[in-house]
C-alpha cells in the first residue's frame, strides 16, 4: 500500500493485525526501517512475534517473549491492505505464518465437545 | 424484549462488576463504620465510571478498539507490558476472591462443606462459558443478580433517618478517626472505578458486535447499569449503617451483609439476598476472568472472544481455563476471600491511571473515531476524573499501611 499520511510510530507500531478473513492474528510488535543517511526513512516490513519483544523493553520484554515462546514473522508492507484503526493485511493469517499458536492448539479444543457453539 | 435484552450487558457490568464482592463488603462496613457519613462518595464513583465506560465503549463500538488494544497503542510496550502483568495479578486475586464468594454463599444455602464447594463452582463456570453464548452469560448473570434489588427495599424498610440520609451526601471530612475514614474514601472510589469494569465492558461491547450505530445503546447501558449499581451501593451502605451501626456489628462475612437483608424483611428477604450475591459475585467471577483472558489476548494480537467460539479462539479459551485452575488453587488454601478482595481493590488503584489515560487518548483521536470523538463535556469530565484517580492512587497504598488495612 501507499501512505501518504501516516503517523507510523502511533497508527502503525502496537497495532492489532487483520488477515482478509478479518481473523485477529497478532500486534505490530516492530517495524523493519530502511534508508541509509540523507535517504527519506523507509517502513519495508512488519515484525511480528514475541521474538521481537527483546529489543523494546530490556530483560523484562526478552522474559515476556521467551515466555511467549519467541516466535518471529515478518511480513512485507506489500502484504500491507490497509491500515485504520488495525493493520489489514492481504492475505490469510495461515499463508503468513501468523496465528500459527491458535492453529496448533485448535484440534484439541475441537475435541471437547461444544467448542464450535 | 429485545430493548430489555439490549442492556443486559450494562446490568452484568454493573452487578457483577460494580456490585460485587468487594464492593458488597466495603459498602456495608462504611455504613456500620460511619453511618451515612460515606453516602457522598458513592455517586462520584458511579459518574467516574459512567463517564469512562460510556467512552470505551464507544471506542469499542466506532473503532473495534478494547480497553487493552488502546493501552498497548498509546502508552507504549513497555509500560503497556507491565500493565498487563499487574492487572493480572489483580485480575486473579479478584476472581479468586469472586469465587471464595461464590462458594460461601452457596455454603450459605446448602450447608455443604466450603472446598467441595469451590470445586462444583469452578466445574460449573468452566462447563457454563465453554457452552453458553456471550449474550446468555449476560443475561442469566445480569438478570440473576437483580435479586439483590432486595437491599433497595430492605433500606428503605429499615426506615433510616432521611435527613441524615441527605445529609451524608454533602462532601465532609469527620472528626472521628479521619485516616481510616480517609481509607473507606479511597476504597470506596477504588471498588467504584476497578480497572476490570471498563476491560469487561469495552469488550462485550465488542462481543455484542456493537457498531458506530450503538453508541446511543453504549450510553444507556452505560448510565443505567452503574445508576443501578450506585442506586445499591447505597442501599448497602443505609441497610450497613441502619441495622449493624447500631448493633456494633462490623461485617466482616459474606454472610452479614445477607442479614442486613434479612433483618427487616424475614427468610423471605434473607434467602434473596443470597441469591442476588450468589448471582453478582458470579457475575464478578465472569468479569475478572474474562478480563485477564481479553487483556492478554489483546496484548499478543490473539484472535479473542466468547463470540468466535473455543474454536475460533483457543488460546483465549485455554488462557481463562488457566487462570479459573489457578484461581482455584488460590482460594483452596482457605485464603479470606473478604480480605483478598481488599488488597486487591487497593493494589488495582495504583495502576488505574495507566488504563484511564489510554482511554482518553483514543476516544480524542479523531483519525479513527472521526464525528464520535469526545465532545466537550466528556473531555471535561474526563480530566477532572484523571486528577479524583491520581489522588487516590497515590494515597492508596499509604492510607492501607496506616489504617493496617482498615482495621484500625
Amino acid at each position: 500500500m501507499s501512505c501518504t499520511e501516516l503517523d507510523i510510530g502511533l497508527h502503525v507500531l502496537d497495532h492489532q493485525l487483520l488477515d482478509k478473513d478479518g481473523r485477529r492474528c497478532g500486534n505490530v510488535d516492530d517495524l523493519a526501517i530502511e534508508g541509509g543517511p540523507g535517504e527519506v526513512p523507509e517502513v519495508v516490513a512488519l515484525l511480528v512475534g514475541p521474538g521481537y519483544w527483546g529489543p523494546r523493553a530490556g530483560w523484562v520484554g526478552r522474559l515476556a517473549g521467551w515466555i511467549g515462546g519467541g516466535a518471529k514473522v515478518r511480513i512485507d508492507w506489500d502484504d500491507v491492505a490497509k491500515v485504520d484503526s488495525a493493520v489489514h493485511l492481504k492475505r490469510n493469517a495461515t499463508q503468513l505464518g501468523l496465528g500459527r499458536g491458535d492453529d496448533r492448539l485448535r484440534p484439541y479444543a475441537e475435541k471437547i465437545p461444544g467448542a464450535g457453539r | 424484549m429485545s430493548k430489555v435484552f439490549g442492556l443486559s450487558l450494562g446490568i452484568l457490568a454493573a452487578i457483577g462488576g460494580f456490585v460485587d464482592i468487594g464492593d458488597l463488603v466495603f459498602n456495608t462496613a462504611a455504613g456500620a463504620t460511619f453511618g451515612y457519613q460515606l453516602m457522598w462518595v458513592i455517586p462520584i464513583g458511579v459518574v467516574g465510571i459512567i463517564v469512562y465506560s460510556e467512552m470505551c465503549g464507544r471506542v469499542a463500538a466506532v473503532s473495534g478498539k478494547a480497553v487493552f488494544d488502546a493501552v498497548r497503542e498509546r502508552v507504549g510496550f513497555k509500560a503497556a507490558l507491565g500493565a498487563l502483568v499487574s492487572s493480572e495479578v489483580v485480575n486473579l486475586m479478584m476472581l479468586a476472591a469472586e469465587l471464595g464468594g461464590v462458594a460461601i454463599a452457596l455454603q450459605l444455602l446448602s450447608g455443604l462443606p466450603y472446598r467441595w464447594l469451590i470445586l462444583l463452582a469452578v466445574i460449573s463456570f468452566a462447563v457454563i462459558i465453554w457452552a453458553t453464548a456471550f449474550e446468555w452469560l449476560e443475561r442469566i448473570f445480569g438478570y440473576g443478580g437483580l435479586c439483590m434489588l432486595v437491599f433497595a427495599v430492605a433500606a428503605v424498610k429499615v426506615g433510616p433517618d432521611w435527613v441524615k440520609v441527605g445529609k451524608g451526601f454533602i462532601p465532609h471530612v469527620t472528626q472521628h478517626n479521619p485516616t481510616l475514614y480517609a481509607y473507606f474514601v479511597i476504597g470506596l472510589l477504588g471498588t467504584a472505578l476497578s480497572p476490570y469494569e471498563v476491560y469487561f465492558y469495552s469488550s462485550g461491547g465488542i462481543e455484542s458486535k456493537w457498531s458506530p450505530k450503538d453508541v446511543g445503546l453504549n450510553r444507556a447501558n452505560a448510565i443505567a447499569g452503574y445508576a443501578l449499581g450506585g442506586t445499591l451501593s447505597l442501599a448497602l451502605m443505609i441497610v450497613g449503617a441502619t441495622v449493624f451501626l447500631g448493633h456494633g456489628i462490623s461485617p466482616q462475612h459474606l454472610g452479614t451483609v445477607a442479614l442486613g437483608a434479612g433483618d427487616p424483611l424475614g427468610k423471605i428477604g434473607l434467602l434473596l439476598a443470597l441469591v442476588g450475591i450468589l448471582f453478582a459475585v458470579g457475575g464478578a467471577s465472569i468479569d475478572t476472568l474474562f478480563s485477564g483472558a481479553y487483556n492478554l489476548a489483546q496484548f499478543c494480537g490473539w484472535e479473542w472472544g466468547r463470540y468466535r467460539h473455543p474454536k475460533g479462539a483457543p488460546r483465549f479459551a485455554l488462557t481463562w481455563l488457566v487462570l479459573l485452575v489457578l484461581a482455584m488453587g488460590i482460594v483452596m488454601t482457605g485464603v479470606d476471600a473478604v480480605a483478598l478482595t481488599e488488597y486487591a481493590v487497593i493494589f488495582s488503584v495504583v495502576a488505574l491511571p495507566l488504563t484511564y489515560v489510554p482511554i482518553l487518548l483514543v476516544a480524542n483521536d479523531k483519525a479513527y473515531m472521526g464525528r464520535y470523538g469526545n465532545g466537550r463535556l466528556a473531555n471535561a469530565l474526563g480530566l477532572v476524573y484523571l486528577v479524583v484517580l491520581a489522588v487516590v492512587a497515590l494515597t492508596a497504598i499509604p492510607l492501607m499501611v496506616l489504617t493496617n488495612v482498615g482495621q484500625n
